[in-house]
C-alpha cells in the first residue's frame, strides 16, 4: 500500500494536492513491558555513564530525604541518640505551626528572598547592559564586578560586619562627618534595620552572578534581528524591549530561579553576620531549622521544618526543572 | 570496492517506521543515488549502512559480509557528511590522516597517502589549516580526501553538496562524478535534489515515506515513472498532474475535469485507463509534451496563463488549468502575457496516467 | 532639512541621556563593589590599635604586614593552624573538583547524546537535587557520616561537595555537548574509532571549556563551603579555612585587621583562579546553557 502525500508544484504558489482513498496504515509496534524491558537492556551500556552521579546523589539524597521525613514523625533525645526515640506522630508538625516565630522567620524569609533576587536580577541585568558596548576598561570592570561572587560568603559576612561595625564602621563614620546623623547607626544590632542590611550583603554577592548570566545571553542575540529592527525605525529602547528582551527570557527565568533557589537556601551570611538575631530579625526558615536543629537539638522539630521546607521547594522545583531542561527536547547533536 | 546488498531493511523508532522494506543492490563500481524529499528514509537507510544506527531487521551485505552487527570502524566504510564533519581541533593533514591513526598505521606511509590525497584534491597547501580557516568547498574536499584516503570497500555521502553555494555546487558535482570515474568507487550518494541525482548517478533510488519507490536508471524513473510520487519527484519543472474522471461512449475514452473540459484519448492510452481501479485518473504530462496555442484547436482545452519566465534559452511558463497549476516550457520567441486566455494540447504519446486510487501508473 | 536635524538633535541628545545614565549607573556599582574590598585591604595593613581609631584614618598612616605575617608564619601558632586550614581547604577543593568532573563528564555526556529509558527522569532528579538547600541533609547527613565513620574526615565533605557541584556541572556541560554535532563521532566511528576512541579523542578536546567551566565551578564552591564542614568537623587540625577563620575570631572579636587579612588570604586563590579562566567560565554559559 502506498502512502499518501502531497505532490509539490515545483515552484507554483497553488499546490495540488492527491490524497487517495486509502491513506497509509503504519504499522504500530505495541509497546508492552516486555519491550521495555529490552530496551532498558539494549542500552544497558549507556546506563554505566550516569550511574556514578546517580550513585553519589542516592547516597547523599535519596536516603537523606528518607531519613527526614522518618525523623521528622518521632522525638529524638538531645544526644541524637537513636535508639532512644519514640513516635508522636505529627505532633512536630503542629508545634511549629503554632509557634510565633515561625510566622516571623517565614515573613523574613520571604522578604529576603523576594527583595534578593529582583534586586540582584536588575543590577546584573543592567550591568551586563551597560557592558555589552566595547569601551576602554570593560574588561577590568567587569573583572571587579565578578570579584564579589567568587569570593567566599564567610569573607563578605566578615567585611560587611567591619563596614556596619557599630563604632568604627566605615558607612557611620562616613554619614557622622557628613552631618547626617549624630551617632553612627545600628545596622545590624537593630531589629528595624538588620535584614534590609544583610540584603544589602547578599546582593553584593549575588548580582555578579546576574551579570555573567545575561552577559552570556546578550551575546546570543542574532545581530541580524537589531539590525532589521533599527532599519525599521525602532529607538534604542524599542530595540531592547522588542528583540533583546524577549530573546533573553530563557536565560532570564533560568537566572532567576537559580537566584531564588539560592537566596531561599541561604544560610552563611546571616548566620555568620547576626545568628538570626536580634530576637529573631534576621531568622530565615534555613538559619531556624539549624539552630533547632544543633543549637537546640530539637531534631523532631528541625526535621519537620525540613519536610516542610522541602514540599515548598518540590513546587519551585517544578518549575526550575522545566526552565533548565528546556531545549532538551532536541535530537542529540541536532 | 565491493557491491552491497539491502535485504528486507527495516528502521522503527518505537512505533514509527523510518524505513520500511528496503531491498536493493549496488552493483561494485556503481554510483546509486538514494533520493526523496526530507524526512523519506534516506538518510536513516545510509546510517544503517554506516552502522551509525543498529537495524530492526533486514541484512545488509558489503562484499561478501552481512554486517548487521559489525562496528563502524569494521564495515570498511567511509563516509562524507553534509556539513563535513571535519574534527574542529585538528588540522587538515591530521583530518585526512586520522582513519589512517585509528588502524595503526606508520607513519611515514601515513604521510605518503596524506600528501598523495592532498595531490588528487590539491588541498596541499591548505595542510596546516584549521577547518574553521577554509571556505565551504575547501572544507568539502578535506572530507573528501579523508574518505578517500583509506580506500574503502564502500563510499556513502550524505548530502555533501547542500552546504555550497550554487556555482561551487555545479563545479563538485563533476569532481565528484569524476572521482567516481577515476577510482570505480562504489558509492551510495543521498541527496533531496533529485538533479544531482539525475546528473550524477548510474541509478537512483527514489524513497518516500520509509519504502524504496522505484529504482533504476534516471533516464528510466524519468521516462517511466511507477506512480504518482515519482512522477512529482523526479524532473523539473516537476510534471504536471491533473485529476480527471474516465467516461467510456461508443468506443471512444474520454476524460473530463471538474470544468467540463474533455480530452479524448488515444487507443493505446484508452487501453492503460481499462486498468484503473476506479473512474478517477490523473493526467501526468512532462513541461515539454504540452503545446500552448493561441487560439482553440482540436483537441485542446482552455487554460489561463498564470506566470512567465523567461530563462533566455526557454520560457516557462505557469498555466491554471482547472484549478491546478501546469508547467509549460516555450521557446523564447513565443509572445504570452499573464492573465491572457490560451489552450493547451497534450501530446498523447508523451502522456502518463496514473490510478487515481492506487496512485501507480497505469500500463497499457 | 531644518526638521531633519532636529530630529537628529533630539535623538543624539536621547542617546547621550542613556549613556550618562549608564555611566553614573557603572559608577555606582563600581563604589558598591569595590569599597567593601578596598576597605578590607586597608583594614588589613593596619595595626590593631590604628583600624579603632575615631575618627578613623583613611588611609593607614602607619601600614604594616603584620597580620600577613602573622598568618604566614609557621612558627606561631596562629600562623601554624592557618596554613593547616589552607592546605584542608585545598586538599578538598582539588579531590572534589577531579572527582566532580570524572563524575560529571560521562553523566552529561550520556544526557546528552543517548535516548536511554528512564533518562528524563534521572535527569530531571540531578537537576532537583540543587534546589535542596544543605540544611535539609544535615542531620541525616551528620547521622550517614556518622554511620560511615566519616565524621572529622574530609570524605565526609568531598563526597557532600560533589552532590551540590554536579547537578549544575552535568547541566552546563550537557549543554556543550548537546552543541557538538553529532556528525563528528559518528565520522570518527566510521574512520575506525570505537565510541570510548571517538569520546576521547574528538569530543573531550571538544569541551575542553566546558570542562575547565565546571572545574572552576566545583572548586570555587568546595572552597567556599562553611555549613557541612562547620557541622561535620570539630578536630581543629581537620577543618577548611571558613570553619577555621570563623572560629579563630569568633576567640579574638577585636582582631579585625586580622580578620580582614584572613578574608582577603582566603579570597585570593579562588578570585585569581576564576579571573584567568572566566573567558572559559562565559563561553560555557554561552554555549551550554544559554542557547536553546
Amino acid at each position: 500500500m502506498l502512502p499518501s502525500y502531497i505532490a509539490h508544484q515545483d515552484r507554483g504558489l497553488p499546490t495540488m494536492t492527491i490524497v487517495t482513498g486509502e491513506a497509509s496504515q503504519v504499522r504500530q509496534p505495541r509497546t508492552t513491558r516486555l519491550d521495555l524491558l529490552r530496551q532498558t537492556w539494549s542500552s544497558r551500556a549507556d546506563y554505566l555513564y550516569v550511574l556514578p552521579a546517580i550513585v553519589v546523589m542516592l547516597v547523599v539524597i535519596a536516603y537523606p530525604i528518607y531519613y527526614t521525613v522518618e525523623l521528622s514523625l518521632f522525638k529524638t533525645p538531645p544526644g541524637l541518640q537513636l535508639k532512644d526515640k519514640s513516635f508522636i506522630g505529627l505532633n512536630n508538625y503542629t508545634t511549629i505551626l503554632m509557634s510565633n516565630v515561625f510566622w516571623r522567620v517565614t515573613l523574613n524569609t520571604v522578604i529576603w528572598t523576594l527583595a534578593s533576587t529582583i534586586i540582584a536580577f536588575v543590577l546584573g541585568f543592567a550591568l551586563a547592559l551597560a557592558l555589552h558596548r566595547e569601551f576602554f576598561g570593560r574588561g577590568m570592570l567587569r573583572a571587579i564586578f565578578i570579584i564579589p561572587w567568587v569570593i567566599s560568603a564567610v569573607a563578605a559576612s566578615y567585611i560587611w560586619k567591619w563596614i556596619y561595625h557599630s563604632d568604627f564602621g566605615i558607612i557611620g563614620v562616613v554619614l557622622v562627618q557628613l552631618g547626617l546623623v549624630d551617632r553612627p547607626p545600628n545596622f545590624i544590632d537593630s531589629v528595624s534595620t538588620v535584614l534590609a542590611s544583610l540584603i544589602v550583603v547578599n546582593i553584593w554577592r549575588e548580582f555578579p552572578f546576574a551579570m555573567i548570566m545575561m552577559m552570556a545571553g546578550l551575546q546570543t542575540v542574532p545581530e541580524q534581528l537589531l539590525r532589521a529592527a533599527q532599519v525599521d525605525g525602532a529607538s534604542a529602547w524599542q530595540r531592547f524591549w522588542h528583540v533583546t528582551f524577549p530573546h533573553l527570557r530563557g536565560v532570564s527565568t533560568v537566572t532567576v530561579l537559580l537566584l531564588a533557589v539560592a537566596n531561599f537556601n541561604s544560610f552563611i551570611i546571616p548566620w555568620i553576620m547576626t545568628g538570626g538575631g536580634p530576637s529573631n530579625a534576621s531568622h530565615i526558615w534555613i538559619t531556624h531549622i539549624y539552630e533547632l536543629a544543633f543549637g537546640r537539638q530539637r531534631w523532631g522539630v528541625a526535621s519537620a521544618y525540613s519536610v516542610l521546607l522541602f514540599v515548598i521547594l518540590m513546587t519551585l522545583g517544578y518549575f526550575y526543572v522545566r526552565a533548565l531542561s528546556q531545549g532538551d527536547q532536541r535530537e542529540p547533536g541536532a | 570496492m565491493a557491491h552491497v546488498i539491502l535485504k528486507d531493511l527495516v528502521k522503527t523508532y518505537g512505533p514509527v517506521y523510518a524505513v520500511r522494506d528496503v531491498s536493493l543492490t549496488v552493483n561494485d563500481g556503481e554510483f546509486v543515488a538514494l533520493v526523496g524529499p526530507s524526512g523519506c528514509g534516506k538518510t536513516t537507510t545510509l546510517n544503517l549502512v554506516a552502522g551509525l544506527i543498529p537495524i530492526t531487521s533486514g541484512d545488509i551485505t558489503i562484499g561478501e559480509r552481512v554486517v548487521n552487527d559489525l562496528d563502524p570502524k569494521d564495515r570498511d566504510i567511509a563516509m562524507v557528511f553534509q556539513n563535513y564533519a571535519l574534527y574542529p581541533n585538528k588540522t587538515v593533514y591530521n583530518n585526512v590522516a586520522f582513519p589512517l591513526q585509528m588502524r595503526r598505521m606508520s607513519s611515514s606511509m601515513i604521510d605518503q597517502k596524506v600528501r598523495d590525497a592532498a595531490r588528487m584534491l590539491d588541498i596541499s597547501h591548505l595542510l596546516e589549516r584549521r577547518p574553521r580557516e577554509l571556505s565551504g568547498g575547501q572544507q568539502q574536499r578535506v572530507a573528501l580526501g579523508r574518505a578517500l584516503v583509506r580506500d574503502p570497500a564502500v563510499f556513502l555521502m550524505d548530502e555533501p553538496l547542500s552546504n555550497l553555494d550554487a556555482k561551487l555546487r555545479v563545479q563538485m558535482r563533476s569532481e565528484i562524478k569524476r572521482f567516481h570515474q577515476d577510482f570505480d568507487a562504489t558509492i551510495i550518494y543521498v541527496t533531496h535534489d533529485q538533479l544531482e541525482a539525475v546528473t550524477m548517478a548510474d541509478k537512483m533510488a527514489v524513497m518516500n515515506g520509509g519504502y524504496l519507490q522505484q529504482y533504476d536508471t534516471p533516464a528510466q524513473v524519468f521516462a517511466n515513472p511507477v506512480n504518482l510520487f515519482v512522477a512529482s519527484f523526479v524532473g523539473s519543472p516537476a510534471m504536471s498532474l491533473i485529476p480527471l474522471e474516465v467516461t467510456t461512449a461508443g468506443g471512444r475514452t474520454i476524460l473530463t475535469s471538474a470544468e467540463k473540459w474533455t480530452i479524448e484519448l488515444s487507443d493505446q492510452n484508452a487501453r492503460k485507463v481499462q486498468g484503473a481501479t476506479s473512474r478517477k485518473v490523473v493526467l501526468g504530462a512532462r513541461h515539454s509534451a504540452i503545446r500552448l496555442h493561441k487560439s482553440q484547436v482540436a483537441g485542446s482545452v482552455p487554460a489561463k496563463v498564470y506566470t512567465v519566465e523567461p530563462t533566455g534559452d526557454v520560457t516557462f511558463v505557469q498555466v491554471f488549468l482547472s484549478g491546478t497549476v501546469v508547467n509549460i516550457s516555450l521557446p523564447p520567441t513565443f509572445d504570452v502575457e499573464p492573465d491572457e486566455q490560451i489552450w493547451l494540447a497534450f501530446d498523447q504519446n508523451r502522456m502518463h496516467l496514473f490510478d487515481g486510487e492506487t496512485e501507480l501508473a497505469l500500463q497499457a | 532639512m531644518n526638521a531633519k536635524s532636529g530630529v537628529s538633535t533630539l535623538r543624539r541628545r536621547r542617546m547621550d541621556g542613556w549613556r550618562w545614565g549608564g555611566r553614573i549607573f557603572l559608577l555606582f556599582m563600581l563604589i558598591y563593589t569595590a569599597v567593601p574590598m578596598v576597605w578590607m585591604l586597608l583594614t588589613s595593613i593596619k595595626s590593631g590599635f590604628a583600624a579603632m581609631a575615631f575618627p578613623p584614618e583613611w588611609w593607614p598612616s602607619e601600614p604594616t604586614l603584620a597580620s600577613y605575617r602573622n598568618l604566614l608564619d609557621p612558627e606561631n601558632s596562629v600562623g601554624r593552624d592557618f596554613l593547616r586550614f589552607f592546605w584542608n581547604s585545598l586538599v578538598v577543593s582539588t579531590l572534589t573538583t577531579i572527582l566532580a568532573v570524572l563524575v560529571a563528564v560521562p553523566a552529561a555526556y550520556a544526557f546528552s547524546r543517548f535516548r536511554f529509558p528512564g533518562r528524563r527522569f534521572l535527569f530531571f532528579s540531578v537537576l532537583l537535587r540543587n534546589m535542596f538547600p544543605a540544611v535539609i541533609f544535615l542531620v541525616p547527613l551528620f547521622i550517614l557520616m556518622r554511620f560511615l565513620g566519616l565524621v572529622n574526615t574530609h570524605g565526609s565533605l568531598v563526597l557532600t561537595y560533589l552532590t551540590f557541584g554536579l547537578p549544575l556541572a552535568i547541566w552546563l556541560l550537557k549543554g556543550f555537548y548537546d552543541n557538538i554535532p553529532v556528525q563528528l563521532e559518528q565520522a570518527a566511528r566510521i574512520d575506525g574509532a570505537t565510541r570510548l576512541q571517538a569520546f576521547v579523542l574528538i569530543v573531550m578536546p571538544l569541551s575542553v571549556p566546558g570542562i575547565i567551566a565546571t572545574a572552576i565551578y566545583s572548586f570555587i564552591g568546595a572552597w567556599n563551603e562553611y555549613i557541612y564542614a562547620y557541622t561535620f568537623l570539630s578536630k581543629n587540625e581537620q577543618l577548611t579555612l571558613p570553619v577555621g577563620v570563623q572560629r579563630f575570631f569568633s576567640e579574638n572579636t577585636t582582631d579585625f585587621p586580622g580578620l580582614m587579612a584572613a578574608s582577603f588570604m582566603m579570597s585570593v586563590p579562588v578570585v585569581v583562579l576564576f579571573l584567568v579562566l572566566q573567558k572559559y567560565f562565559v563561553r560555557a554559559l554561552t554555549e551550554g546553557a544559554v542557547k536553546h
